[in-house]
């Protein structure tokens, strides 16, 4: 099978533990439900992602070094 | 990066320079383009510098979005407006290679629509270490991708005195396009397999001469074995109808051979020994969903659909209307279509959704669910004739008075009666 996170369209995926989600809320003061959001059979995830854990994506963005979005992961 | 490796690169910039850059509030972009044009007048002095920081980081403040602003709006006006410069329909081989491709107007069409396949799908294939810089082993990958059918194999003559199909297969090409094998026997042997197997027949063969016919006389069976024996697929990839093979320079100087293909089947290719999983590409959207993921669609809608302006000479586009595109599109873990059936076809709004297309049957439906619409988009608001919610739009102005006199001068003043 092809490792997909070598491709270089894809971004960089990580699995956020419950702190980081909370304080990644706060900070946008939006509800899990607000933030985009990513399928559980994307073939870019994280093997350990479940329905309702937050991904944190790092682009290499075409208009800034860095940026970075979250999704949620739902069915 | 720091300070010291900033210096190191750039000839003309030093520590105090890049102390009077480095704190300003701009993305390591910026500032490595205030240092390359530091660099470029060969050297500033640090009050100029200090200038140039101060004015770019004012300009790059200034252009930021303001809240309130009607982003969407914005880039649909951006893209839109390009978009009546290109040409309706062009259908010529330009870009890459040899590959008709669909581009302008139709192609962004396809685009936005999110359109299952599109019209000439293509992909890019790139080679891995040694397949890139010899042109055989890219020969190798070229023959496990194309897709080979019998008429390019050898000749079928049809005998109708004795009902039976004849391939006379050309050695020559079965010894290339299986370069593993080095007996022409063999290899036809295994075609004689193939055509069983998909036909139900069975065959005999000689050499490099396979005969096979219907089992029992028939005039249309024999000629509906020749039409589907066309159709067989002896190697390579069904949807690859055919593969441009070609030499490109690199940034570096170096050269590799690069694949284009007519035709795309991106997971197939990606598993192909020789191919480089890493930067292959298709421009069927919905394939690189599939295979690699929704992060990896938007980044090939967007450069998707900045290549296309590109080709037209609209590239002075900003990225920025394609990025917002591309994470609407993208916003719900699926490619979404802009239009009718996606993202315009979602709204809350009835009205909304009525102003856009198919009105009356917006407006029935939903006088048949008893719907409602509460009032917070734009193109409700401007139905109905009410201000809209963004820019000053959404800004409340309260009125009232107060009395500096009075003690508790922090109180919140009283909204007046009008």
């Amino acid at each position: 099978m092809v490792d997909v996170s070598q491709h270089k369209l894809v971004p960089e995926h990580t699995l956020l533990d419950d702190e980081a989600v909370e304080d990644v809320l706060q900070e946008y003061n939006v509800k899990k439900t607000n933030l985009p959001k990513i399928k559980r059979k994307d073939p870019a995830l994280p093997e350990d992602a479940e329905p309702g854990d937050v991904i944190k994506i790092v682009r290499n963005s075409r208009t800034t070094d860095k940026a970075v979005v979250y999704r949620l992961v739902i069915e | 990066m720091t300070d010291n490796a900033v210096i190191s690169e750039y000839e003309h910039v030093d520590a105090d320079i890049a102390d009077v850059v480095e704190p300003k509030d701009l993305s390591r972009r910026l500032k490595g383009r205030i240092y390359q044009t530091i660099e470029d007048r060969e050297g500033v002095t640090l009050e100029q510098a200090g200038e140039i920081a101060q004015a770019v980081e004012a300009r790059y403040l200034e252009t930021r979005v303001d809240p309130l602003d009607p982003v969407g709006t914005v880039s649909a006006q951006s893209i839109g407006e390009p978009g009546t410069q290109m040409t309706m329909n062009t259908f010529h081989y330009a870009g890459v290679a040899e590959i008709d491709v669909t581009q302008g107007l139709p192609r962004l069409i396809e685009l936005v629509d999110a359109r299952k396949t599109p019209d000439t799908p293509m992909m890019t294939v790139y080679l891995d270490g040694e397949y890139a810089e010899n042109r055989d082993l890219a020969h190798q990958v070229v023959w496990n991708i194309e897709s080979t059918k019998i008429l390019a194999l050898g000749d079928i003559s049809t005998n109708v005195a004795d009902m039976v199909v004849q391939v006379n297969l050309n050695d020559e090409t079965l010894l290339e396009r299986w370069p593993t094998y080095d007996d022409e026997g063999v290899v036809a042997s295994e075609i004689a397999d193939t055509i069983e197997d998909a036909l139900g027949v069975k065959t005999r063969r000689e050499g490099t001469l396979i005969e096979f016919g219907p089992e029992s006389p028939s005039y249309r069976r024999l000629l509906q074995l020749v039409e589907e024996l066309r159709d067989i697929v002896f190697k390579g990839i069904e949807e690859v109808s055919r593969v441009v093979i070609r030499k490109e320079q690199n940034d570096d100087g170096t050269e590799e051979f690069v694949l284009y293909t007519e035709g795309s089947a991106f997971g197939d290719v990606l598993s192909i020994e020789g191919v480089d999983a890493s930067r292959t590409t298709s421009n069927n959207i919905h394939e690189v969903h599939k295979q690699l993921g929704i992060e990896a669609a938007r980044e090939a809608i967007i450069d998707e659909t900045m290549n296309t302006l590109k080709e037209q000479g609209l590239d002075d586009v900003n990225i920025r209307h394609l990025m917002l595109v591309a994470d609407i599109m993208t916003n719900d873990g699926t490619i979404e279509s802009i239009g009718r059936h996606g993202i315009s076809g979602s709204k809350d709004s009835v009205l909304a959704r009525a102003a856009f297309e198919v009105t009356v049957n917006h407006l029935l439906d939903a006088a048949i669910h008893g719907e409602e619409d509460d009032l917070n988009g734009v193109i409700e608001n401007v139905i109905v004739g009410k201000p809209i919610a963004i820019g000053t739009g959404d800004v409340d102005l309260r009125m009232g008075s107060l009395d500096v006199q009075d003690a508790d001068a922090n109180a919140a003043p009283e909204p007046s009666d009008d």
